[in-house]
């Protein structure tokens, strides 16, 4: 299997060339993931968007019976998370961050290439499966943030919300691990002279909308976790008569899913400062600033979550917490908006479409903005959440905001992806029948919010003064449909037989437009040097500005330089192609449905395999233990520190959000729980045994990782053995200590304090359980011939692992064992 | 290209026509946020005001800029000057940063002082305290006063007297919403949620559940009726008293008393002295409401006919079985309920 990777033929090979179907399915480049992700994302938007229409039309009179209640409900459902979900996200993170962050920073391929084409699949299956429960009794029903208790089995006992569940862990997965590899590649890979400050301001907005990612996305998988739990074995994480609290899912859901939006909104904001500059030929205005706020908004949007919440009847000393906060946010989104006017002040402006959807974003994302300072007063709120009002609202945000500014990069980067140029005459159409139909369909909602219309509501009576602009908004949304469809249409014929696209056809500043269109599969032959901001405007024009002038008084767009069309001067390595993450991704999905149909059979079959599968998948790795692909071999950013360290830091450290949820509901919860044994049932002196094998462990695998570093590799084996064994004296206590609180009448369902001890500490079981198999697996490749002192990596990182899981225990050994006696805690 | 102008010449002015008939009076829009019939509603209002008005300078600022921009350096006008290669201006960005900070400012006082203004800790002296309770998809009322009055889907209060509502929820989250008598607040499931305000005209309020509860989320709604001082003393004491006199043998509405008292109606619903059930909306008085089934259809023979005929058919998902009653079974029962005045 190991095959090692050929050196590609010296002439360029445009990226999308040969390979086949098995060539696509196998792919781990970056540019061709990108284009899986976004024909996907493309035909779900579709599927989004005629869902849209379907309510739109029920909505067309009132008492309207064209549909039922239950499948408008359904309808609501989908097309949020289909939107948010299944299209948002993955076009600008899996599509064009992914075809272009790689390029602008300089780099060969992300840092993981297996990982991102993982990524797409698991994503792939995630979309499938939330489809799927069509077939097993309808889509789900609850609404994309499914607010507990509504969800629980009692008042949805169908499967549709086991579906939805389960398909948004699996994203949660696929995002989780397209953010790990993105982080690791901007921080690591970038070309030499591309420092932070150089980078491109789309990069910038990428490397804090992952950072977001990491640190927001285990609030909702340990929200659906509980959720998973209290539907599958009957805890009651969110069941009030047991003394616990809905509230709680929306605070996790919320914790995650206000910095989501700033996941969906930076981009666009990284996007349409990219656009800017270029069609008004001029520089970034206030590049410093432009960076500040947008790490300034990543900073502030893990203190709003409860902006969301108002009318939970927080108290009003939250709420005004909340509401400061909330209002923070204003100060550095408006620097990005007079910014970009500033930008476009002074310069020459092209009106190509793509810069329309740019301008059109400013304004549309700004009137989006203001109405989201009104539910920032939380009082005002209170008229406003729920309703119409708030629909707009954030319809002018994601859409207005983010889609306006995915359309304008979709015109602006599938030159560049396709290597054939749009029709401007179909773009331009397109636009304003899309500002037609978008200001029209959601305009009207502030005045329906103002008149009081609750949102998802599947039907509203006669006289209450809506019907008029409901039928003015169902009439703009088939015009807004139907701009879609020419954008299809224009997507299509111009890919099929449009005209060429040049290297550089918009006058770039950025260095993607310095390979052809569309770029060859290595990206760059040699490794670039970058000298400033706007790395190729410097390329082709140089310093001083003469050459610009000239070159703007002529109207022309200067060749790409003689450097960057040379020949390469080394062999190229490029990634070789697997097909593991298809194939882990297909198990993953049997092993998902058979969960969900109660099918065991076929879910026993996906886990076997998907095992054998990531096991093949660790053994393929070509250069397994050694210097990873990079450009540049200097690796002028790395640190010193190989990629997949940087990648295991990444996961470790979303890992602490995931624990500390955990232990937080624990916290929050053990105050409030009654009946059962309760805390009281712990036994400090055995578990403080195991926590003593357990923090001698880490001390084995520092003398196992010393060994190896000596080349000492009989001492390393010795030593990794007395780590597995501490690690399994810890797990066998951790057995003995569940199956006593068994006997004593303590399971996972009796009280708040089972669901949460046992959710919290079986969770860390099983991570020390996945760290003694990683263990034992290095044991088992210490066999391999060429095991020696070149693999302390692995060691290593298995170490830090370990590590990790120890320090956690110590926080939960705290918490749970030794304070519990503590009055209160 | 001409033709095309045409086209969204025209769909522009449709646009703004549409706005135009949106922006007339408030009088045709029962549920309408701005027109003020309580003080938590006014507060609410005077702050929304203030923030659009700031809201919709800023707007007009950035728009007018931005105009302006395109229309003098956009290529198409005139002969393009080079472009400017400015990257910053200390000045200008102090400015940008500072002008928004201030009018958040602005905003942010009068917020945090209507926070606490419209959220008593305490209910405030000589309040009129009601339970709510909801229901997947009713709205159950409870008088904490001398009354003990218990009602459904229609609420009475008077003018002039603080009111002060305990919301419980008995399944699901929901949220009471009286638009024009002030904000929402969700009614959550084991815990205690308050909404105060003082209403100040009298008249009839639609209200609405305001947080998706389940299929018929869209049918849970109710009535708040503001009455003076001295109707709302008469109304609670009709509702004080129990139902009439008992209907005369031989009439339909006697006949319908012994099918409802015969029947599985009595496992859930209430009549004052004739049956126990809590599980649905009670009953004693129903016939002294204007509307039924949460205050989605006005309460005549027919409209209750037909929901005892088949109630999923009005509200899908609901709990209340369809029973088989027909014929005189069914016109006896309806003429008995629609007797308890």
């Amino acid at each position: 299997m190991a095959a090692q990777p050929k050196p590609l033929p010296l002439e360029p090979r445009n990226y999308l060339k040969g390979g086949g179907l098995i060539g696509w399915l196998t792919t781990v480049d970056h540019k061709r993931v990108a284009v899986l992700y976004g024909v996907t994302a493309l035909f779900l938007l579709g599927i989004g968007g005629l869902e849209a229409l379907v309510m739109r039309l029920q909505l067309w009179e009132p008492n309207n019976h064209l549909i039922s209640a239950h499948f408008y409900n359904e309808m609501f459902t989908m097309h949020g998370t289909t939107m948010i979900f299944l299209v948002l996200m993955p076009l600008e993170l899996g599509f064009f961050t992914n075809f272009v962050m790689p390029l602008q920073i300089g780099a060969r391929d992300v840092a993981f290439p297996r990982l991102n084409a993982l990524s797409f699949w698991i994503f792939l299956v995630g979309a499938v499966l939330m489809h799927l429960s069509w077939i097993w009794g309808g889509f789900p029903n609850r609404g994309w943030f499914g607010y507990a208790n509504l969800t629980e089995s009692y008042y949805s006992p169908g499967l549709n919300i086991d579906f939805w569940d389960i398909s948004l862990l699996i994203l949660g997965v696929s995002t989780l691990l397209t953010a790990i590899n993105f982080f690791v590649t901007m921080v690591m890979m970038r070309a030499k002279g591309m420092s932070y400050m150089r980078m491109t301001l789309f990069c910038w907005a990428m490397l804090v909308t992952v950072i977001l990612v990491l640190l927001a996305f285990p609030a909702l998988t340990v929200g659906l976790l509980f959720l998973l739990l209290d539907r599958f074995f009957g805890t009651h994480f969110y069941i009030a008569a047991y003394g616990a609290t809905p509230i709680l899912w929306q605070h996790l859901f919320w914790l995650f899913g206000h910095p989501e939006v700033y996941i969906l909104a930076l981009p666009s904001f990284g996007i349409i400062s990219e656009i800017v500059p270029v069609f008004s030929r001029k520089p970034l205005f206030g590049y410093p600033m432009m960076v500040y706020s947008i790490i300034l908004i990543g900073f502030l949007s893990y203190g709003v979550w409860g902006h969301h919440m108002f009318a939970t009847g927080m108290g009003p000393v939250a709420d005004s917490a909340f509401a400061i906060t909330s209002m923070l946010i204003a100060i550095p989104t408006g620097i990005k908006i007079f910014s970009w006017i500033a930008t476009v002040w002074g310069g020459s402006l092209r009106m190509k479409t793509a810069f329309y959807f740019a301008l059109a974003m400013i304004v549309e994302f700004t009137i989006g903005g203001l109405s989201g300072i009104m539910h920032a007063s939380a009082p005002v709120d209170l008229q406003q959440t729920d309703s119409y009002f708030v629909v707009a609202h954030f319809h002018y945000v994601l859409f207005g905001g983010v889609m306006f500014a995915l359309l304008g990069a979709i015109y602006y980067w599938w030159p560049k992806v396709t290597g054939k140029m749009l029709s401007e005459k179909l773009g331009k159409w397109q636009f304003w029948l899309t500002i037609i139909g978008f200001n029209g369909t959601f305009f009207p909602m502030h005045w329906l919010g103002t008149w009081g219309m609750p949102r998802r509501v599947y039907t509203y009576g006669a006289g209450l003064g809506w019907t008029g602009l409901n039928q003015f908004e169902t009439v703009c949304a088939f015009i807004l449909g139907f701009s879609f469809l020419l954008m299809y249409i224009n997507l299509v014929l111009s890919t099929a037989r449009g005209e060429d696209a040049p290297a550089d056809p918009w006058d770039g500043r950025t260095l993607e437009w310095a390979v052809s269109s569309p770029p060859p599969e290595y990206n760059f032959a040699n490794p670039v040097e970058v000298e400033g901001r706007d790395a190729y405007w410097l390329m082709k024009y140089g310093r001083g500005g003469a050459r610009e002038a000239q070159m703007f008084a002529e109207g022309k767009i200067p060749p790409v330089p003689q450097n960057m069309q040379a020949p390469p001067e080394k062999p190229i390595h490029v990634p070789t192609p697997s097909i593991f993450p298809l194939l882990i991704a297909g198990c993953l999905f049997m092993v998902a449905i058979g969960l969900l149909i109660g099918w065991w059979r076929i879910m026993e079959i996906g886990g076997g395999t998907m095992f054998i599968c990531i096991v093949g998948m660790c053994l393929e790795y070509p250069k397994w233990g050694e210097k990873s692909h990079n450009l540049d071999e200097e690796a002028p950013h790395s640190l010193g520190i190989d990629l997949r360290k940087a990648g295991l830091w990444t996961f470790l450290g979303s890992e602490c959000v995931f624990f500390a949820s955990l232990i937080a509901t624990y916290v929050v919860y053990k105050s409030r729980n009654f009946g059962g044994p309760g805390a009281s049932i712990l036994e400090i002196p055995l578990t403080s045994g195991s926590t003593f094998a357990l923090l001698m462990s880490s001390l084995m695998m520092v003398l196992a990782l010393h060994s190896i570093e000596q080349g000492r590799v009989k001492w390393m084996r010795f030593w990794l053995v007395c780590t597995m064994a501490l690690g399994c004296v810890f797990l066998g206590v951790e057995a003995f200590e569940f199956l006593g609180f068994f006997q004593k009448g303590l399971a996972m369902q009796t009280d708040l304090f089972g669901q949460c001890f046992y959710t919290l500490v079986g969770t860390h079981g099983v991570h020390v359980t996945i760290g003694v198999i990683w263990l034992g697996s290095i044991l088992a490749s210490s066999f391999r011939k060429n095991f020696g002192k070149s693999k302390a990596l692995s060691v290593e990182m298995v170490g830090l692992y370990w590590h990790f899981v120890d320090i956690v225990w110590v926080v939960i050994f705290t918490l749970v064992y030794l304070m519990q006696q503590v009055k209160g805690a | 290209m001409k033709r095309a102008r045409s086209i969204f010449a025209s769909a522009a002015i449709f646009v703004l026509a549409a706005l135009l008939q949106g922006c007339g009076g408030g009088e045709q829009h029962p549920l309408n946020t701005i027109t003020t019939k309580s003080d938590f509603a006014r507060w609410i209002t005077n702050l929304f005001v203030e923030i659009t008005v700031l809201d919709l300078l800023v707007l007009a600022a950035v728009l007018i800029t931005f105009i302006l921009a395109i229309f003098f350096f956009s290529t198409r006008v005139g002969n393009p000057a080079p472009p400017s290669t400015t990257t910053s201006d200390l000045r200008v960005e102090i400015a940008y940063t500072l002008i928004p900070a201030l009018i958040i400012i602005a905003i942010l006082v009068p917020t945090v002082r209507t926070i606490f203004r419209s959220q008593p800790y305490l209910p405030p002296k000589g309040s009129l305290q009601i339970e709510v309770v909801a229901h997947q998809w009713w709205w159950d009322f409870s008088y904490m006063d001398s009354s003990h009055i218990n009602t459904a889907n229609e609420l009475h209060i008077p003018t002039g007297v603080p009111i002060r509502l305990n919301l419980e929820s008995n399944d699901v989250i929901h949220s009471f919403w009286v638009p024009q008598l002030g904000g929402k607040r969700d009614v959550v499931p084991g815990q205690a949620n308050e909404l105060t305000f003082t209403a100040s005209v009298p008249g009839e309020y639609l209200g609405e559940c305001a947080e998706f509860c389940g299929e018929s989320h869209a049918n849970m709604r109710f009535r708040v009726f503001v009455q003076t001082p001295e109707q709302f003393a008469a109304w609670e004491k009709a509702q004080e008293a129990p139902p009439g006199t008992i209907p005369a043998s031989e009439t339909a509405a006697a006949e319908g008393q012994k099918v409802f008292e015969n029947s599985p109606c009595t496992t859930c619903h209430t009549i004052s002295g004739v049956s126990k059930g809590y599980i649905g909306p009670n009953l004693t008085h129903f016939g002294s409401r204007t509307t039924m089934a949460g205050g989605i259809e006005q309460n005549d023979p027919h409209n209750v006919a037909e929901w005892i005929t088949d109630p999923n058919q009005v509200k899908p998902g609901v709990y209340m079985p369809a029973l088989g009653l027909r014929g005189t079974q069914l016109n006896d029962l309806v003429a008995y309920l629609e007797s308890l005045k």
